[in-house]
């Protein structure tokens, strides 16, 4: 028998107001889980699909919000994924493997910072910068974990909008959920 | 592990959201947070003493890497934990060592902190590492060691955003304290150079290829790679006063910026950089002139490093030239995800002891810098404040600025 996850909770809970969200794959839509179409390629990122799906999510979200880049104020960019990029981990270890030579594009994709930057160079987004790996995460939600980092962030008033891409590996594909968050008026 | 679970707002996380107060608004004093424990283990061996001594000499601490097979590398030099300090789990690309030196530093930072089982028991632990196929169960790990030995409930929350990853979890800390959510917060955080890693480094052409990390110097050729964990207890003022914990540090400030400029390289000109620091400088009430030391980035990369010392002249001006700065990773090498801890460790040392991290290995002046850099040990200073600053891929940059206790 499977347990039940226990409810996510909404980010108005958190003292947030979502402005924008996005889903990818989109329920249904080509690239959705069993469906052969990946996100768009994403230079340099070509170790495995994690972190085009992570832009291609992010993208959708801004566009919702703004349109065009680039984005006005301070935006945070706040990466939240259990899993982790688990093909390109396995790339880098790999790396080190007698007689293998090493690619030297697996040096950026070492670490979840470089999507981010990614993102920000594209979208002007000047706010902080971070990752983190929940303990708990539903492919395709936002943990609660990363909805507290976020309400954290704009406490802290580095940022006055923050990006949250919750991204998960998954045995049928990479699933990323993306909103674009701001502190509920006093 | 007993981490975040998603039972629902009222469990879940670092505790109940509050209102954003205004970007970088001062913290009232009796709301500033303190360091109460530190802990850590680096190649210049076990605790905050050596390290301190190898710093305060400029003694670098790099060997060729034994640990794994490097003949294929440019670069074969790293700086290692001494073997007697790593834990008896193997294999050595397992999640325990790692784990092992982390519960090991908390371990040291509780200890210095005095703290009971009760002042524990509730204590929110943020932990920085590297993000890979064992993360989990390092996170694990070091969950089920913290609440064995000292009764706290787990790991809270897991940085994993590179070489800010630790000073993210600070500057949370920091927040969770000086807003009232938390009386006091644990950080740590762990790396041990490994063989994918420093593989992929080195074919990125990241690490020096003359094996001697040289920031801000003439020459210089990159970085390289270390071992370390760290961990500080980070308390609010007053809490520590009621339970007459020695205060090793105030965190006065703290201010995270991003470049907005490219996946891994940073903006030519240090903007990001900068405004991290006068976030800091705003949260303390300090005005620029007030700073008097700065433990920089300066991994030893010819681009960072130029970046890095254009955000100091930017915020710093004409004291620029009179401000003493140097980058302890000279020393004790580029820890990744931990590297934020071991130099906010080594910053609030220097800041006890009146004795400045040198700038090792510089081999003469790079025309672009201008920096004041640390160049021969021991220098002694009593500085008012003094700022810790990483930055890191995706364009990320942070500042920490201290108080002497």
């Amino acid at each position: 028998m499977t347990a039940t996850p226990p409810p996510l909770p909404a980010p108005a809970a958190y003292g947030l107001r979502v402005l924008a969200e996005a889903r990818r794959p989109a329920p249904g839509a080509p690239g959705a889980p069993g469906t052969p179409e990946e996100p768009p390629p994403l230079p340099g990122f070509a170790a495995s699909g994690f972190n085009p799906l992570v832009a291609d999510t992010a993208e959708h979200c801004l566009r919702a919000r703004h349109g065009a880049p680039p984005a006005p104020g301070r935006t945070a960019l706040l990466l939240a994924s259990r899993s982790g990029d688990r093909a390109t981990a396995r790339a880098i270890d790999r790396a080190a493997e007698p007689g293998r030579r090493t690619a030297p594009l697996l040096f950026f994709q070492s670490n979840p910072n470089a999507v981010l930057g990614h993102l920000a160079a594209r979208w002007g987004l000047t706010g902080p910068v971070v990752a983190i790996s929940p303990a708990e995460a539903v492919p395709g939600e936002v943990p609660a974990d990363a909805l507290d980092a976020a309400a954290l962030l704009l406490a802290d008033g580095d940022a006055e909008q923050v990006l949250l891409i919750a991204a998960e590996a998954t045995p049928d594909g990479h699933r990323a959920v993306a909103v674009l968050l701001a502190a509920q008026p006093s | 592990m007993t981490a975040t679970a998603p039972t629902g707002p009222a469990t879940g996380g670092t505790g109940p959201p509050g209102r954003p107060f205004a970007p970088a608004a001062p913290v009232p004093a009796a709301a500033r947070p303190v360091v109460t424990g530190l802990g850590v283990l680096s190649a210049a061996g076990h605790g905050l003493d050596p390290l301190l001594d190898a710093a305060a000499h400029g003694k670098a601490a790099f060997g060729p890497v034994t640990r794994f097979d490097v003949a294929a590398r440019r670069t074969t030099r790293a700086a290692l934990l001494p073997d007697h300090l790593l834990p008896d789990h193997l294999p050595l690309d397992g999640p325990l060592p790692l784990a092992g030196i982390v519960l090991d530093a908390i371990g040291q930072a509780c200890r210095r902190a005095a703290l009971t089982g009760a002042q524990a028991a509730a204590l929110p632990v943020l932990l920085a590492v590297h993000s890979d196929e064992r993360t989990g169960a390092t996170t694990r790990a070091v969950a089920a060691g913290t609440a064995a030995r000292w009764g706290a409930p787990g790991v809270t929350r897991v940085y994993t955003g590179a070489c800010v990853a630790a000073a993210t979890a600070v500057a949370d800390a920091a927040v969770l304290v000086a807003t009232g959510r938390h009386e006091r917060v644990l950080v740590a955080a762990g790396h041990l150079v490994e063989p994918g890693v420093f593989a992929v480094f080195d074919a990125g052409r990241a690490l020096a290829r003359d094996g001697e990390l040289r920031p801000f110097s003439a020459g210089r050729t990159g970085t390289l790679l270390a071992d370390a964990a760290a961990a500080v207890l980070i308390e609010a003022a007053p809490a520590a006063e009621r339970r007459g914990a020695a205060v090793l540090a105030r965190l006065a400030g703290w201010g995270r910026a991003g470049d907005a400029h490219h996946v891994c390289r940073p903006e030519p000109d240090g903007h990001g950089l900068s405004r991290a620091i006068r976030s800091a400088l705003a949260r303390a009430g300090a005005a620029p002139a007030e700073v008097g030391y700065v433990n920089a980035n300066g991994t030893g990369s010819t681009l960072a490093d130029l970046a890095e010392a254009r955000a100091l002249h930017r915020v710093f001006g004409p004291h620029t030239a009179e401000l003493p700065v140097s980058s302890s990773k000279s020393v004790h090498g580029h820890a990744l995800e931990a590297s934020a801890l071991l130099e906010l460790a080594v910053t609030i040392g220097s800041l006890g002891t009146g004795l400045l991290p040198v700038n090792a290995g510089a081999l003469g002046p790079d025309p672009e810098i201008g920096l004041g850099l640390v160049l021969d040990g021991p220098h002694t200073a009593r500085p008012r404040y003094a700022l810790s600053l990483n930055s890191a891929f995706g364009g990320a940059n942070t500042a920490l600025l201290l108080a002497a206790a």
